[in-house]
């Protein structure tokens, strides 16, 4: 980044910027009065009083061994030149020659004594200045005289003048405003890009900012955008890793279940020849093995699946009577082959959970099997909606042994193991109650934690 | 009339068994060990079972591009593929998924159910108790009287709904929403009315129904 794009380098000139108009501020205030004014320039030349005993002077001397009438004649063009002066002459021989004047107490014949008493008797003291003509006493001497209220120079008090306060504070208000502004932008860009920080793409990442600047701030956010980059790219990593995953599992259970295959097609042709009883039964227990084994590999895989968190969930909200109605309906010539005694109890309302039908399906499923292979001996399965502990709830429902009881048909560790950890996912709980009578499952629910909804 | 079964699969072991097996329930089946020439054969074909790991183009490339050109064939994918995502991913053009190792009566029963369901087998007559079933001409007939019934237009439909998914349990959503074609609202007892006077007219005792089986708090149910 330059220092002249930076937003230092922008306050900073706007810093000296005021500070080199300030000098201006004041003479640009009265460049109106001087343009519009017709009479100032005539006033101005009042202000100087310097300049004007010099000019006195100097015409004074100018003077020396002329007539009355060029004397008078002179004065006559200084106070065209000076309206707003008063002026006099007294020849050598103390005698008041012409006088332009509205004072009315000048003597005709200048002694010591009147000359005191007409420098005493003047109340504003006007600003004098007496100079002999030609430079010599005998010549006499003129006088010029000015009201001192116009040689002052204009006040610049800000209580006198309401104008000038006004514009004043005009000035410092636009240098506040520009000032304010400055940061008011910084402000809301600094704002827009916490915005553009904080709000996701479905994804879960942020846009990218677009940057037009080459500020700090556009700095910032070509680090951001910097950062997202980096994001999506482990994101398109992460995914890629994860679609290998996947693939590899998938392969690795065709690869086991092809042959699986064959040996239930070679165990089913076997069926169909002539069989000792004992051949028989082996053939039963094959296809049995099979079919444990299918299930198991189906679970291992999706326990692994699963736990390395593989599965995506997509919830949608789901009418559960109408979903569990449908379930049954296909596995109920399973349980009906077996002579189990089915009792489905739903009622006759729609109660709409939150779940990823996929995902429960597999969890009914499971339990399902769990029941077909473990409580056979009961005939008994019994799946309703009952009120658990103030939530409503599915019952499923056995005769069998009892999930305690070790069976030769293990397997349901991992069966039980990927319901409970799609429940867990799910945001719902259950609840195993096992006695060697059967065995009742719940499915709830859970309620959202007031408690974390709090922080 | 046998119907001809297109069946794709590279394991030899597995094609040969499945192909002699359905050809034993009186299918006739054309057995190839890749997609190649699927397309050629589909003409004459009734019904397709599908691999998905195949050498060349897999099953749900050849399956997409066989329902493309066939919609009206129906196609089985059976795989050892076994993933949610396979079956979601099947199940967009094929219209059963069975998943390796299966036993070769439940491969039958789908196979039996698609052909049923895409009208590839119209038995000309169901016999059913005391009916006989002609679906095609849309005839029922009481064989201890010979008279015809008369149904109405409903209960027709969700009659040979039922009949058109023999042995399947069907829940009443289901059925609602196919023969009335619009979601079914729960608590709705209209199937229910209609049902029952169904059976007032096709059961011999419509008390203890013997033809449309109720199974408890599931569905109905059509064996044949």
């Amino acid at each position: 980044m330059r220092f002249r794009h930076s937003l230092l380098a922008k306050y900073l000139l706007i810093i000296m910027v005021a500070l080199i108009i300030w000098p201006f501020v004041l003479p640009a205030y009265f460049i109106p009065s001087y343009l519009l004014d017709k009479d100032f320039p005539q006033k101005a030349q009042y202000m100087d009083t310097n300049k004007l005993k010099k000019m006195w002077h100097h015409e004074a001397a100018k003077l020396g061994g002329f007539s009355s009438e060029k004397v008078d004649q002179k004065l006559h063009t200084l106070k065209e030149q000076y309206p707003l002066a008063s002026m006099f002459w007294v020849d050598g021989a103390g005698k008041t020659k012409l006088v332009l004047s509205e004072q009315k107490n000048i003597p005709a014949q200048w002694t010591l004594e009147n000359s005191i008493e007409f420098m005493n008797q003047s109340d504003e003291d006007p600003v004098t200045f007496v100079s002999y003509i030609g430079e010599k006493q005998s010549n006499g001497f003129m006088v010029f005289q000015i009201p001192p209220s116009i040689t002052k120079l204009p006040t610049l008090s800000l209580i006198d003048d309401k104008l000038l306060a006004l514009y004043a504070f005009l000035v410092f208000g636009l240098f506040l405003f520009v000032s304010w502004l400055f940061f008011f932008k910084i402000r809301k860009r600094l704002i827009h890009l916490q915005t553009a920080m904080t709000e996701t793409k479905e994804n879960g990442i942020p846009e990218k900012i677009a940057i037009n600047k080459k500020d700090e701030i556009s700095e910032l956010g070509k680090a951001f955008n910097h950062m997202i980059d980096e994001l999506i790219k482990s994101r398109q990593y992460e995914k890629e890793e994860e679609g290998l995953r996947k693939q590899l599992i998938a392969n690795i259970s065709h690869d086991l279940r092809t042959p699986l295959t064959a040996i239930r097609g070679h165990a089913y042709t076997l069926q169909k020849e002539p069989l000792s009883s004992k051949g028989k039964d082996s053939l039963h227990l094959i296809e049995n093995k099979v079919d444990l084994l299918s299930h198991l590999l189906e679970n291992l895989l999706s326990y692994t699946l699963l736990s390395a968190g593989k599965y995506t969930l997509q919830s949608k909200e789901t009418d559960i009577i109408r979903f569990i109605r449908e379930s049954m309906a296909g596995w109920y010539p399973v349980f009906e082959k077996e002579g189990f005694k089915v009792d489905v109890n739903l009622p006759e309302k729609a109660i709409i959970w939150n779940i990823d039908p996929h995902w429960f399906m597999r969890i009914l499923d499971n339990l399902y099997q769990n029941v077909m292979r473990h409580a056979k001996s009961g005939r008994y399965i019994g799946v309703q909606i009952v009120d658990y502990e103030g939530e409503t709830a599915i019952l499923i429902e056995d005769r069998g042994p009892g999930l305690d009881v070790t069976t030769d048909k293990k397997g349901a560790g991992i069966g039980l193991s990927i319901v409970s950890l799609m429940l867990q996912e799910m945001q719902f709980g259950w609840k195993i109650m096992s006695s060697p009578k059967g065995t009742q499952i719940y499915l709830y629910e859970k309620k959202e934690n007031p408690e974390l909804n709090k922080i | 009339m046998k119907n001809n079964l297109l069946y794709i699969e590279d394991d030899k072991e597995i094609g040969a068994w499945v192909s002699d097996d359905l050809s034993e329930r009186g299918y006739h089946v054309i057995w190839l060990t890749s997609g190649d020439g699927a397309l050629d054969c589909m003409e004459e074909i009734d019904l397709v079972i599908l691999d998905i790991m195949l050498p060349g183009l897999d099953g749900f490339s050849i399956g997409q591009r066989l329902k493309k050109h066939y919609p009206m064939t129906p196609i089985l994918m059976l795989s050892a593929r076994t993933s949610i995502d396979d079956k979601l991913q099947g199940l967009h053009f094929a219209d059963d998924y069975v998943t390796k190792p299966f036993h070769p009566d439940e491969l039958a029963a789908r196979v039996e159910v698609l052909l049923r369901r895409f009208g590839k087998i119209s038995p000309p007559l169901i016999q059913l108790s005391h009916l006989s079933i002609y679906l095609d001409q849309n005839r029922i007939i009481d064989t201890r009287s010979n008279n015809e019934i008369a149904l109405t237009g409903k209960q027709f439909q969700i009659f040979t709904y039922l009949l058109r998914h023999p042995n399947q349990i069907l829940t009443k959503e289901q059925i609602f929403e196919a023969v009335w074609g619009y979601p079914y609202i729960a608590g709705d007892k209209t199937l229910m009315v209609h049902i029952r006077h169904l059976r007032e007219k096709i059961e011999e005792n419509p008390s203890n129904p013997q033809i449309i089986e109720t199974i408890r708090g599931i569905g109905y149910r059509v064996k044949q």
